[in-house]
């Protein structure tokens, strides 16, 4: 089995580094592939991305949770080590499936971008190294894969080249940085203070030697949350999502913001509940000030995101306010809360690919970026429209729509907490955030189907080709049968948090 | 081996680099083949020197009773040793391309290889006159080789580095004397040679003499408010630059001040003092200083320059930290960072001597064109962020490891200093590799029109460092292990 998880890991960073090496020994860099070698990347993208996905899968649920692999010691004490447990196997199926799937839809979209094999080289390697930073087993990997993860998707946002995507890129990168580092500062604590670097449910956190060093622990442990928030677009670290992942090609936005963002929640849960322990901050200054800042963060992005014109940007800023929503949940250090907060953030992986992917088809078939230009778009393209409104409901949380299902768990743990006024400022912040979610996602389906005076007198057929519809389809109807039959996962999420608390 | 091996190993370069410019070569490939053969012997001397370690002390001559110019490799000489001595050799290869196009090829190779051996002198002495010793000729004989090329700014420049060093040295004889008054003689040992019957109520007296020699010592290390000098000598040819402004001085200074706080005055005298905090927080304000400087700097070599300032603030801050621990973080950032801010280094002058474009922003776009040197460059840029799986992750944690450990108010902001540091690092690094890689939809390739990787010689060194860059950081182990054996004597 120890196999299957590093050919999972490394077949796709290998074929990756391959192709781009063979990229940058060809002669003439700039001539454009023939229709012929296209299809033969496209061939070959679509191998890997499969084959990897299947081994990924196929070892986050085939094996038993005693399967680790200690690839080589970085440090004396400090190993290179993939282990499977449950929270990997959640978050390593969801990548897959959207990672495939986008990639699918990019073979179609990115044919306007150009440079199609430097952006499947490194999107495939992404690939790898986000199934290592699911299957990390100690923090140490989980640091090294986490700044991979940073360094990689650099090419993709900055892809297009132009001025204002690199000008993203280097913000985007040194935001990551910055927080990769302020993870770091609280890595060397935990090292310090903890028995074991593996992770644990319920965390390693050697209370004897803790006990008189909680203060600087505590502040470790802070700048833990905000450094590994960054990645979620956690205030007051958030401003450089809006900005960087409209400008990547829509695909590469699509998995920026439904599963990058994911990375940064995966490794908040790691720390808190695998290796301090949520009992440690329970009740601290830490908590109260993680949930401000989630509670922020939630607010301020529907706020702008409801003000926003730029379809991609608004867009943006609703990750920015929903991934804060997962955050709360965490912050809330409750099992329903969490339990919420692993549903939605599998919910809002679909939801927010789904919506990009729209974004995308607009950008691609009619050069439509802003919201106004939007009207009719609905005659032109019903079933990508459909789709989207499928993923907007779900996002709203309008039962039985998927988020629905998520919303109700967060604001129940919130509830039942027991943290004061947090427990009811937090849901209604949430609601009024619901709300402000649907004034800027709806009007483009209303406004789509019913244009009104700006309605024109026939509407030319826009509808995409399959290879981006369909993906685009996968995934609206995941949000919409997630919301119907969400027992499995519920209880799957479920379980996850009753082992940690 | 024989102990007198060691008076070989330095004054076998000493003496064959003064033979260049007196011997009738016929062409300038002979003299190459010479100064590549004096160098990789001496080289091999050496290593085989430190495989089989003589026990004994050998004196060279004494000047009165207990004063004399002896040498001895201990453990902590030793590293120094190994780093100068797997260097020494590539970077000559390298210059040997490099000082084409800077001409007085005969001068330049002479003091260069002059230097060789002062610097092996500065690791074998075996007391701190010996170094003391070693420490001005190092002085003196890297002068011209930073005012090689005879340039207005050269000149001012190795008049800077003069001052500073020779200044530098005075306080570190201040510090010497009282060692000699207060101390059981200037020999080096492990846990420092203080006599307490001697010190009675002089404690703050030797403490501030201490101060004195740490901060004389670091003038070569470049430490704040001493590190003027070092960027201004970025004027020196690129091999000057980056074997000597990079690795053999500079590290000196560091070595020095190892020397200074472990082997004379001891770890355990300063340990809480004002002196250790008043280094430390100097040292602090250096790492975060010398960054921010990097950042504005827009000349390529000057912008490395800072970035040696702050790192070699790393490993000053190991020293300050005065625990064995804190010393093997120091010697593993001297290790890891001599092979990182060379390669890096290596690389800014490959782009130079290909293309003449000193200053950052006219590197872009040149990736496509030098893949090689900017593969080399991006990997030297990443280890010095600290990336793990590199060799400048692990010299951190090492480092941070016994900050933490110290519980001390300092060493928590010393830790943070180090990661502002490390952002700092990858602003004013991944800048220039990501503007190399992606000039930008309009930039015009046709402009870099002749511009390819240059030749072996200068690759072969890059290759190496890249290899030993990656190979430190994916198996640390054995190297980590044999510094905290060698920190471990001094606690």
């Amino acid at each position: 089995m120890s196999v299957v998880i590093l050919l999972a890991i490394f077949l796709p960073i290998i074929a990756g580094t391959v192709s781009l090496v063979q990229l940058a020994g060809k002669k003439n860099k700039d001539e454009e592939p023939s229709q012929e070698q296209l299809t033969k990347l496209h061939y070959n993208v679509a191998r890997v991305l499969l084959i990897t996905a299947a081994l990924a899968i196929f070892a986050a649920w085939r094996s038993g949770s005693e399967n680790g692999v200690t690839l080589f010691y970085l440090m004396k004490d400090i190993p290179l080590y993939f282990h499977i447990d449950d929270v990997g196997r959640l978050f390593v199926t969801f990548i897959s499936i959207v990672w495939v799937l986008a990639g699918i839809y990019s073979f179609e979209y990115m044919k306007h971008e150009g440079k199609e094999q430097r952006f499947f080289g490194f999107y495939t390697i992404v690939f790898g190294v986000l199934i290592a930073l699911c299957f990390a087993g100690n923090v140490v990997t989980l640091y090294l894969f986490y700044e991979l993860m940073s360094l990689t998707t650099v090419p993709l946002v900055l892809h297009n080249g132009s001025r204002e995507s690199i000008m993203a890129a280097l913000k985007y990168l040194f935001y990551s940085m910055c927080g990769a580092y302020m993870g770091l500062f609280g890595i060397f604590f935990l090292y310090r203070y903890c028995d074991t670097l593996n992770f644990v449910a319920g965390g390693t956190l050697n209370t004897a030697l803790a006990s008189g060093n909680t203060k600087i622990l505590l502040f470790a442990v802070f700048m833990m949350l905000v450094g590994f928030g960054v990645k979620a677009g956690m205030f007051p670290m958030h401003a450089w999502l809006p900005t960087a992942h409209p400008v990547a090609p829509s695909p590469a936005s699509a998995v920026l913001s439904g599963i990058i963002v994911k990375c940064g929640v995966l490794s908040i849960i790691r720390v808190v509940y695998y290796m301090v322990g949520a009992d440690f901050i329970r009740g601290t200054w830490v908590q109260t000030a993680w949930m401000t800042l989630t509670l922020i963060t939630v607010f301020m992005g529907s706020l702008l995101a409801f003000k926003e014109k730029i379809f991609k940007k608004r867009l943006a800023y609703s990750t920015v306010s929903q991934a804060s929503y997962i955050l709360f949940g965490l912050a809330a250090l409750q099992p329903q809360a969490m339990t919420g907060a692993l549903l939605h953030s599998v919910f809002h992986a679909f939801i927010k690919s789904a919506l990009f992917m729209t974004a995308g088809v607009f950008i691609y078939k009619c050069h439509r970026t802003r919201v106004e230009e939007l009207p009719g778009v609905g005659r032109e393209m019903p079933k990508t429209i459909w789709c989207y409104t499928f993923a907007s409901l779900a996002l709203i949380g309008i039962p039985p729509a998927s988020g629905f299902i998520s919303k109700w768990y967060l604001a129940e743990g919130a509830l039942n907490a027991g943290i004061g006024a947090y427990g009811w400022i937090g849901p209604v912040v949430l609601l009024i955030s619901a709300l402000l979610t649907a004034g800027y996602l709806l009007p483009v389906t209303i406004k789509g189907f019913f244009p009104g005076d700006a309605a024109k007198e026939s509407y030319e057929n826009l509808e995409p080709s399959r290879l981006m519809l369909v993906p685009l389809a996968i995934l609206a109807a995941l949000t919409l049968l997630l919301g119907v039959f969400p027992n499995p996962l519920i209880s799957f999420a479920g379980k996850i948090a009753a082992s940690v608390m | 081996m024989n102990a007198g091996w060691m008076a070989f190993a330095i004054l076998f370069p000493i003496l064959g680099g003064v033979l260049i410019p007196l011997l009738p070569f016929g062409n300038r490939k002979q003299m190459l083949i010479y100064v590549e053969s004096v160098v990789l012997l001496n080289t091999l001397v050496t290593v085989n020197l430190l495989l089989h370690r003589p026990q004994e002390v050998f004196t060279a001559f004494r000047f009165t009773g207990y004063l004399s110019v002896s040498f001895h490799i201990d453990g902590l000489g030793s590293v120094f040793s190994w780093i100068v001595a797997l260097l020494w050799p590539l970077a000559t290869l390298y210059s040997f391309e490099y000082m084409k196009h800077e001409g007085h090829e005969k001068y330049f190779f002479m003091f260069y290889t002059v230097t060789y051996g002062i610097t092996l002198g500065i690791c074998f002495s075996a007391n701190l006159l010996s170094m003391y010793f070693f420490y001005e000729m190092l002085s003196l004989v890297t002068v011209p080789l930073v005012m090689h090329t005879l340039s207005r700014d050269a000149i001012l420049a190795s008049r800077t580095y003069l001052y500073y060093s020779i200044g530098g040295a005075a306080f570190a004889f201040i510090g010497m004397v009282f060692v000699l008054k207060y101390g059981s003689g200037l020999d080096f040992v492990p846990g420092g040679v203080l006599d307490e019957n001697l010190i009675g109520s002089n404690k703050n007296v030797l403490l501030l003499a201490f101060v004195l020699a740490f901060c004389g010592f670091s003038v070569k290390a470049a430490m704040f408010p001493f590190s003027k000098w070092l960027p201004k000598a970025g004027v020196a040819p690129t091999p000057v630059t980056a074997l000597l402004h990079a690795v053999a001085v500079v590290k000196a200074g560091a070595f020095a001040t190892m020397r200074v706080t472990y082997y004379s005055f001891g770890a355990d005298f300063l340990r809480g003092t004002w002196a250790q905090k008043v280094v430390l927080a100097l040292t602090i304000f250096t790492i975060v200083y010398g960054c921010s400087r990097a950042v504005k700097e827009t000349h390529g070599k000057r912008r490395l320059a800072w970035s040696t300032v702050s790192n070699l603030s790393y490993i000053l801050f190991g020293v300050a930290l005065m625990s064995p621990l804190g010393l093997a973080g120091a010697l593993c950032h001297m290790v890891f960072h001599a092979v990182m801010k060379i390669s890096a280094f290596f690389c800014a002058g490959a782009v130079m001597y290909k293309t003449g474009r000193d200053y950052v922003h006219e590197w872009d776009g040149l990736g496509r064109k030098m893949p090689k040197v900017f593969t080399a460059f991006t990997v030297s840029a990443f280890a010095l962020m600290g990336v793990p799986g590199l060799c400048g992750f692990i010299s951190k944690w090492q480092l941070v490891r016994a900050a933490i450990d110290s519980e001390s108010v300092l060493g928590y902001v010393g830790i943070g200093a180090l990661l502002i540091s490390a952002l700092l690092t990858a602003i004013y690094m991944l800048t220039v590799v990501i503007r190399a890689f992606y000039p930008g939809k309009s930039f015009d390739y046709s402009t870099l029109e002749g511009i390819e990787d240059p030749n072996w010689m200068m690759c072969l060194p890059l290759f190496c460092f890249t290899a030993a860059i990656v190979i430190f950081g994916i198996h640390s182990a054995p190297l980590v292990e044999a510094l905290t054996s060698i920190a471990s004597v001094v606690g």
